[in-house]
């Protein structure tokens, strides 16, 4: 033992050496030491939920900095790296993600692009919405600005991915989520958005509401449009569904008895309520007109067009009777200039080619004039009056069922039921004479329906 | 520590045979000795340095520096140990035979 000291003193020399062999070594390892370590560093945090991740080695200390989602996720992740061999210091600068009160998302849509913008709980789920926005929007520009932020309430992924499903349907507009309150404005592009995106609200995940739902449709569009020349009666334009488009058609068949229905009406929501109600009326309206236009958009109805005379005009000036509420009714109505006056002969070929086209229709048993036949009455009166001078017998029948006597007063009363229509249009009483025939001269046998329905009718002739 | 040395085997093997020739040259090398006094200041500055590095005081590059620098003086001073002890052996079995 004593010799090992002695010996040590002489030691000495090659220290210098060493000295040499440790700058050479100091000098050539240390790049590559710190990329190692680096490199292993960052292969241990592969698993780690963070964001802004950064990473600088000086020598074997590790100078460490990210986002993290949680407490106990930043505490693995620096445990994590100070666990990674050769790692001697870890400078921990990690720090928590900000935590957003209130949180709040939004997805807004202009002509061009879709902003996702306000803030995102995890990488993963910023990934997964901007994915979704892209699927679903085709073409249309993406933008993301989304922070990410601590706080987001439960469910917020699958409540957001249902909103931006939502986004196509808007042609303007913006879509926030403040903490568990959905509020959406703008503009639908097409007819039925809003009503779409109100149905798959329902299915938002459990806890979110809808604070303001201020999405607007562009206006519910229904035209009609009497063309003299063509005959036509030509519908365009959106019906709710299609019982409510079949019993338009068919409403437009009962009062336009003359003319050919066109019909080019399209199915979708989003009608305003009262939508038949109103645009039954108004295609009434129309039909007594010469030519016109009716425009129905959203709740207002505006209607254009000639009258066949004087009293029709104001009457449809008026305003319709059963008018829903909240609907709006624009007439803008003029009078056809009047036609050539005709003498007695001409006017009855006139009457019996009209009656021929269409019938006055009475209810059911009943001296109450069908709505439906205003058109046919407008024009039976315009006919009457390019005859100033001709004396007309207003001739009621019914068909063989039931009583004679009934029938006898009822086909009274529907004779005089019509010349009353016609003396309120302005036309002098002591023209007209009520007849009733009862059905003591059929024009067909009463023994098929279509005979019977052919033998009820009035009659104009002219004495 | 096992890191270090899986990484840098090639320095500290040279640091082990360097210390192995000087041990072996020292026992019969006339060069001057370290006095006693000069040897203790040495290991004290040694110690400090040692304690240094084990309390990890110095930071980044010249932290890594003092590391690699102590374990490849620790490999010298264990090869001088055993270059001695194998030179002063072989001597000692020469000597009676001659």
């Amino acid at each position: 033992m004593h010799g090992l000291f002695r010996w040590s003193s002489k030691w000495w020399p090659g220290v210098i050496p060493l000295v040499v062999f440790w700058a050479i070594a100091a000098w050539t390892t240390t790049p590559p030491l710190e990329s190692d370590l680096a490199a292993r560093s960052a292969a241990a945090l592969k698993d780690s939920l963070l964001d802004k991740t950064r990473i600088t080695v000086a020598g074997r200390d590790v100078t460490f900095a990210a986002d993290a989602f949680s407490e106990d996720g930043r505490r693995g992740a620096v445990a994590s790296v100070a666990a990674v061999p050769g790692v001697r210091l870890v400078n921990d600068e990690t720090r928590l993600v900000p935590e957003a009160q209130p949180f709040v998302w939004s997805a807004e849509r202009d002509v061009v692009r879709v902003t996702l913008g306000g803030n995102a709980p995890l990488p993963a789920s910023k990934g997964r919405l901007l994915e979704a926005a892209r699927a679903t929007l085709g073409g249309v520009e993406v933008v993301d600005q989304m922070n990410l932020s601590r706080g987001a309430p439960p469910r917020f992924d699958n409540a957001a991915l249902l909103l931006v499903d939502q986004i196509w349907k808007l042609k303007d507009g913006k879509i926030t989520i403040s903490d568990t309150k959905v509020s959406l404005a703008g503009m639908a592009r097409e007819l039925g958005g809003r009503e779409a995106i109100a149905a798959a609200l329902k299915n938002l995940p459990e806890g979110f509401s809808v604070a303001a739902n201020e999405i607007k449709a562009p206006p519910y569009i229904f035209q009609a449009y009497k063309d003299p020349v063509a005959v036509t009666l030509t519908l365009t334009g959106y019906a709710p569904d299609n019982n409510i488009h079949a019993a338009l058609a068919a409403a437009a068949g009962r009062k336009f008895f003359n003319e050919k229905v066109v019909d080019n009406i399209k199915a979708s929501l989003g009608a305003p309520s009262g939508f038949s109600n109103a645009v039954v009326p108004a295609l009434g309206a129309l039909s007594r007109l010469s030519t016109g236009t009716m425009v129905v958009s959203d709740r207002e109805v505006k209607l254009s067009g000639d009258a066949f005379y004087d009293a029709a005009a104001a009457q449809i000036r008026a305003g319709l009777k059963d008018f829903p509420q909240g609907w709006q009714f624009k007439a803008d109505i003029s009078v056809k200039p009047a036609s050539a006056p005709v003498d007695g002969t001409v006017c009855q070929q006139l009457f019996s080619g009209l009656l021929a086209k269409g019938k006055i229709r009475f209810d059911s048993g009943r001296a109450t004039i069908d709505p439906d036949s205003a058109g046919l009455l407008d024009r039976l009166i315009e006919t009457a009056l390019r005859c100033p001078s001709a004396n007309i017998e207003i001739a009621g029948h019914t068909d063989a069922d039931g009583e004679d006597g009934f029938n006898q007063a009822l086909s009274e009363k529907r004779a005089q039921a019509v010349t009353d229509f016609l003396v309120k249009a302005g036309l002098p009483a002591e023209r007209f004479t009520a007849m009733g025939y009862g059905s003591t001269q059929p024009v067909a046998t009463n023994d098929t329906e279509e005979g019977k329905a052919q033998n009820r009718r009035i009659d104009f002739v002219v004495r | 520590m096992a890191f270090l040395v899986t990484f840098h085997w090639g320095w500290l093997l040279a640091s082990l045979l360097l210390g192995l020739a000087m041990g072996w040259i020292a026992v019969v090398h006339r060069a001057q000795a370290v006095s006693k006094l000069a040897s203790g200041w040495l290991a004290v500055l040694v110690a400090a340095l040692v304690a240094a590095a084990l309390a990890h005081v110095i930071p980044g590059r010249p932290g890594y520096w003092l590391d690699l620098g102590l374990i490849m003086f620790a490999l010298y001073l264990a090869g001088c140990a055993v270059g001695s002890w194998l030179r002063d052996w072989v001597l000692s079995r020469h000597a009676p035979a001659a």
